[in-house]
């Protein structure tokens, strides 16, 4: 037997104004779940606490709840000493139990044809990976989309992808699910990476979903203005000052006498290219300054996100063939990327390129930095969703900024500028940059920092406080380093 | 201790009991068809009653979660190819429930199945497919031909998601998170149901017919791989209105349940395992199946690999843990992903890649094959009342055959859903006593002191050592009595959202009595009910015995006049 202490979130809605945390200490089993936890202070300490389940196993999708924050399926999460259980995300009816009604009536049905059409084997695979989905709401609780606008969400666009594969299916899903709200989801990822069915909702169905509104002209005209750019210049955003590339030599040497550290090549993307130049100047010198020899081929173009994103796939192939001879005829291994949605475009979009990936936190910290000077200065980091759950990256960003500043953590919300979400649906993006203007008011942060041009840009515009690059913070703290040695 | 005990809390909460109240809209609550459980059998039958006329589905779990179809892992049994045919289907599954069949049910069984999933696939049903498009077929214990019909090893939640789908375009109305605690009678008639909402208010539904679907209930044994409703509420609901049940003493266990983690023990592993091809081995590395059935081996009948496992694990051949090892690393990786995802994923949660190591298994209490007396219509011993899938008896005899539960519930509930709607239209009346009997056993619980669930277990570890895999009469006597002495009507409700937990204690410790009195009566071994205290020189085919039967009225075995 094992002693857990732990502390469960309770509600009785008869008596109670608001929710309260209640310390427990319980006795279970080696192994025990989340699940056995709850039991355990049900059955030998309070039998009023309410909680959902029913298979036990993984199955019926009763059960989820939060634990430190993340929703899990408490039959199937191992218990923790210390663990927080509270509820999804939802209205919360009583305890952990919340209210799954709405969101489970709003997941649409198959109209079946009058006579049967049996799906071919090709057909069933396709459907197939969609259709594990056990309607847990975890997805549904953590949707930034579905908070500030009508869209239907994760589970249900998950559905309509199903039901549009299905030749069994006697509906328009497509026009559908674009009513349904199929344009507000931002991909940033959240829904994904809590599903405990691992169903890839915002590759898997909302793209897919939005490629197939391609096919019948329901794109955005905003995304089509953008398709069109990129095919026309090879680039999402025109020409307004002198690009990064135009700034730059092809190669630039690293500082200082020793031998480099490592060569990449550079992948600017689009955003820093030609909307914020001068924070990709700031990383070159940082790098160079790191012993980094980087190679940035000038006829590199657009990594096709935007176009992914938004289901716009005529010209993707020949976008992604341009990007990868490019960087595969200067014979390099690493491709180095600043961008946070081009790093994760390359990494996931890209069918095996023939080099490795790395974003430039990644870099820094594999090779390691030269310490920059403290600044006395308060920073709280805004984890681009591209980043944090496109590529896993979460602690070398932070890595690298306590080495300059101090570091106050918030909420990792979607600022809401990805998916095609900021062009195509500005008061959405609106409102989720409001939110996440709130957040960063409530840590009483001096300056915001991140890793991604979009965020960056975004962020901007919906808080007072600066909002800056890593690479750029790092820069700074350099030169206040140099001033130092300077005066001494 | 086998349970989780609590060493201390911060504050003791000290509770008035809040009384139940009758829920306002409940008095026009009328209804042509009520249908009691949401899993295969009882959305089915709704789906099909509301053809006829206005239906309501109570369920105690939100409508697509409850129950133990969800959970359904390995298959749907059905005659789908020219090599294969429903006479074979109906000798495989006679001899498998050693004859104890009703042979008209089972007849029903074999030649609609094929006709249910039909209806399943039209509706939407994502099963897999051969690569000539066909629905795919996968040869599961006991059977001579490979028919049982799958999705991966999610096959109930397809067919259950499947299920719902079709309701929801239908007008029937859910209520769910409610519990039935008793059904409502007009002298022997079936009127309609009693019944608690989420919040222990009190619900009276008034039906021209209700159709009992409410699940299995081998949720009273300590080791059992049903969901939480498998409490076996309709055979205790049933017995209490006077219908008569038959071999009740017919509880499979299933060969292969987890043994880890300990708080989730007897969770499925499902039969799918073996029949991709995975081994059965003790400790000593022997693969054991070919001292029991050398032609058969792993995938003999469950029965025989139950009792051969619970055997090697008696004589000291098994883990640690209390298991045997079951073994699948020889075969491929990718068939292991894409025919057991849901078995890889749940063992990777608990430690196991079960690509590279073995899982350890043990039996686990899994299905009840008896339960209400029913005829080919799904029609009770009570006028107004039906019942389909597990909660009913005789279509699997003294064993069930993996896969043919499922389509079960698919045949009979359509069955009784279609004889409930098809049944005359009457003038609802509820005798008010009943209702005002309900108050007071809810009342009781308000004011009772004993905790449910300590009783739940102390139930469930008698019965798991009294009335388990191998029986004699001492220990099935005092079980029944201790089972028949658990305070069961002292049960303790806190708040009046617990009174349907005791509700569903006190249905527990029913059916496990309804267990072990059946277990009594039925003096021979056969299939899945082992008597180690009697010796007899009949095998199934040739005993003299047909179904025990049990109701408030008689109890006793049925002869067979062998011809
Ligand atoms: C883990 C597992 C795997 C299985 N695998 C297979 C398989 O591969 N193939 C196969 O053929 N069979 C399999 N079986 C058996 C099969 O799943 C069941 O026999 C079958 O699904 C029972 O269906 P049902 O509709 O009768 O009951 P269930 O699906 O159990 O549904 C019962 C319903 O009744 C409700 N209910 C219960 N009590 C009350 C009450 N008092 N008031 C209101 N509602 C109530 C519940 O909430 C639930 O909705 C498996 C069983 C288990 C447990
Ligand atoms: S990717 Fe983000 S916005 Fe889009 S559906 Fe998922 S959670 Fe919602
Ligand atoms: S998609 Fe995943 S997270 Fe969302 S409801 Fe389905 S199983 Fe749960
Ligand atoms: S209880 Fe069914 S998924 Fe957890």
């Amino acid at each position: 037997m094992i002693r857990l202490s732990v502390h469960v979130f309770r509600f009785d809605p008869a008596t109670d104004t608001s929710g309260r945390i209640v310390p427990y200490t319980v006795e279970v089993n080696g192994g025990a779940r989340v699940l056995h936890v709850l039991h355990a202070i049900h059955d030998s300490i309070d039998q009023t606490l309410s909680y959902r389940y029913c298979c036990g196993s993984g199955q019926c999708g009763s059960c989820a709840v939060r634990v430190n924050g993340e929703p899990v399926l408490a039959c199937m999460e191992e218990a923790r000493d210390g663990m927080v259980i509270e509820p999804l995300k939802l209205a919360v009816k009583r305890d952990l139990v919340v209210d799954l009604m709405q969101n489970l009536d709003a997941i649409a049905f198959l109209a079946p044809r009058a006579e049967l059409v049996f799906p071919a084997k090709d057909e069933i695979d396709a459907i197939k990976p969609l259709r594990s989905c056990i309607e847990c709401l975890c997805c549904v609780s953590v949707c930034p989309a579905m908070d500030v606008t009508n869209f239907l969400g994760p589970a249900a666009m998950r559905q309509e992808m199903r039901l549009a594969l299905d030749p069994r299916d006697s509906r328009d899903r497509i026009t559908d699910s674009v009513k349904d709200g199929l344009f507000t989801c931002t991909s940033c990822q959240a829904c994904w990476k809590v599903c405990p069915k691992d169903i890839e909702i915002p590759g898997k169905a909302i793209e897919k979903l939005r490629a197939f509104a391609n096919k019948k002209g329901l794109t955005l005209p905003r995304h089509q203005e953008v398709a069109a750019l990129v095919k026309e210049t090879g680039r999402s955003v025109t020409r307004i000052e002198p690009t990064f590339l135009e700034q730059v030599g092809e190669v630039l040497e690293p500082y200082g006498t020793g031998a480099p550290k490592a060569t990449m090549g550079f992948f600017v993307g689009c955003m820093y290219n030609m909307r914020l130049p001068k924070t990709a100047l700031d990383a070159m010198e940082v790098l160079r300054r790191n012993g980094i020899h980087i190679i940035i081929p000038k006829e590199q173009v657009c990594c096709g996100s935007p176009l992914i994103r938004t289901g716009q796939l005529d010209i993707l192939d020949a976008l992604k063939r341009k990007n990868i001879e490019t960087f595969r005829s200067r014979g390099l291994n690493t491709v180095m990327t600043m961008c946070a949605g081009c790093g994760s475009t390359l990494k996931n979009d890209y069918k095996n390129p023939p080099f490795t990936i790395m974003d430039i936190n990644e870099v820094l910290t594999k090779y390691g930095i030269e310490p920059p000077a403290h600044l006395p200065i308060r920073a709280t980091y805004h984890d681009p969703c591209h980043l944090l759950r496109g590529q896993g990256i979460r602690e070398q960003p932070r890595q690298l900024i306590r080495q300059v500043v101090d570091l106050v953590e918030m909420p990792a919300i979607c600022c809401g500028s990805g998916g095609g979400v900021k062009s195509g649906m500005p008061d959405e993006a609106a409102a989720l940059g409001k939110r996440r203007g709130e957040e960063i008011q409530k840590t009483g942060a001096d300056i915001v920092i991140s890793s991604c041009p979009f965020c960056e840009f975004h962020i901007a515009g919906h808080t007072d406080k600066p909002v800056k690059n890593v690479a750029s913070v790092l820069l700074e703290g350099y030169k206040e380093k140099d001033k130092k040695s300077v005066k001494n | 201790m086998a349970f989780s005990l609590v060493l201390c809390h911060l504050f003791m909460i000290v509770y008035t009991p809040q009384s139940n109240k009758m829920r306002a809209d409940s008095d026009g609550m009328e209804c042509h068809v009520l249908v009691i459980g949401s899993g295969g059998a009882g959305v089915r039958a709704a789906i099909e009653a509301s053809a006829y006329g206005d239906v309501v589905l109570v369920s105690k779990t939100i409508v697509s979660k409850g129950g133990c179809t969800p959970m359904a892992e390995g298959g749907y049994n059905a005659v789908l190819r020219e090599e294969d045919s429903c006479e074979i289907h109906f000798e495989d599954t006679m001899k498998g429930g050693a004859f104890l069949n009703d042979p008209e049910l089972v007849k029903i069984l074999v030649s609609e199945s094929p006709q249910r999933m039909d209806d399943l696939i039209l509706w939407g049903a994502v099963f897999d497919v051969t690569d000539d498009n066909k629905v795919a077929q996968r040869p599961f214990g006991g059977q001579r031909f490979p028919r049982t019909c799958y999705a991966g090893d999610r096959t109930g939640h397809e067919m259950m998601t499947t299920l719902v789908e079709r309701l929801d375009g239908l007008p029937v109305d859910i209520l769910t998170e409610t519990t039935v605690i008793d059904l409502l009678k007009e002298g022997d008639r079936v009127v309609g149901a009693f019944a608690l909402d989420d919040k222990g208010d009190s619900i009276v539904i008034k039906a021209d017919s209700t159709i009992l679907a409410t699940g299995g209930g081998t949720r009273v044994f300590d080791i059992s791989t049903n969901s939480a409703s498998g409490t076996g509420d309709g055979y205790a609901i049933g017995y209490r209105a006077g219908a008569e049940l038959i071999d009740m003493e017919m509880v499979q266990f299933h060969p292969t349940g987890a043994v880890f983690p300990y708080d989730a023990r007897g969770r499925l592993v499902t039969e799918a395992v073996r029949s991709e091809g995975g081994i059965l081995k003790n400790t000593l590395g022997e693969r054991f199946m070919k001292q029991y059935d050398p032609e058969r081996m792993e995938l003999s009948t469950r029965d025989v690999v139950a009792r051969a496992i619970a055997t090697e694990i008696n004589k000291g051949r098994g883990t640690k843990n209390g298991g045997v090892f079951l073994d699948v690393t020889h075969l491929p990786r990718e068939q292991i992903e894409a025919k057991l995802p849901v078995m890889l994923e749940q063992f990777l949660k608990f430690g196991v890649d079960i690509r590279t190591e073995p899982m350890e298994v043990a039996p686990t209490a899994h299905h009840i094959m008896g339960g209400l007396r029913i005829t080919p219509r799904g029609e009770t011993t009570l006028p107004g009342l039906f019942a389909c899938g597990e909660v009913a008896g005789g279509v699997h005899g003294a064993n069930r055959l993996g896969g043919n539960a499922l389509a079960e519930t698919q045949v009979f509930g359509k069955r009784a859903g279609e004889s409930a709607g098809r049944s005359e239209k009457r003038v609802r009346n509820v005798d008010l006593r009943q209702i005002e009997g309900q108050q007071e056993r809810l009342s009781r619980f308000l004011n009772g002191s004993v905790n449910p669930a300590t009783v739940a277990r102390e139930l469930q570890l008698a019965m798991w050592e009294g009335a388990g895999i191998f029986r004699n009469a001492n220990d099935l006597r005092s079980t029944l009595a201790m089972v028949m002495h658990l305070p069961a009507s002292d049960l303790k409700a806190v708040s009046a959202r617990n009174l349907s937990e005791c509700c569903t204690i006190q249905n527990m410790c029913l059916t496990a009595s309804l267990i072990c009195k059946s277990a009594l009566l039925r003096p021979e071994s056969r299939g899945a009910h082992v008597r180690t205290d009697i010796c007899h020189a009949w095998d199934a085919q040739t005993s003299p015995f047909a179904h025990t039967y049990i109701s408030h009225a008689r109890q006793g075995i049925e002869r067979r006049s062998h011809t």
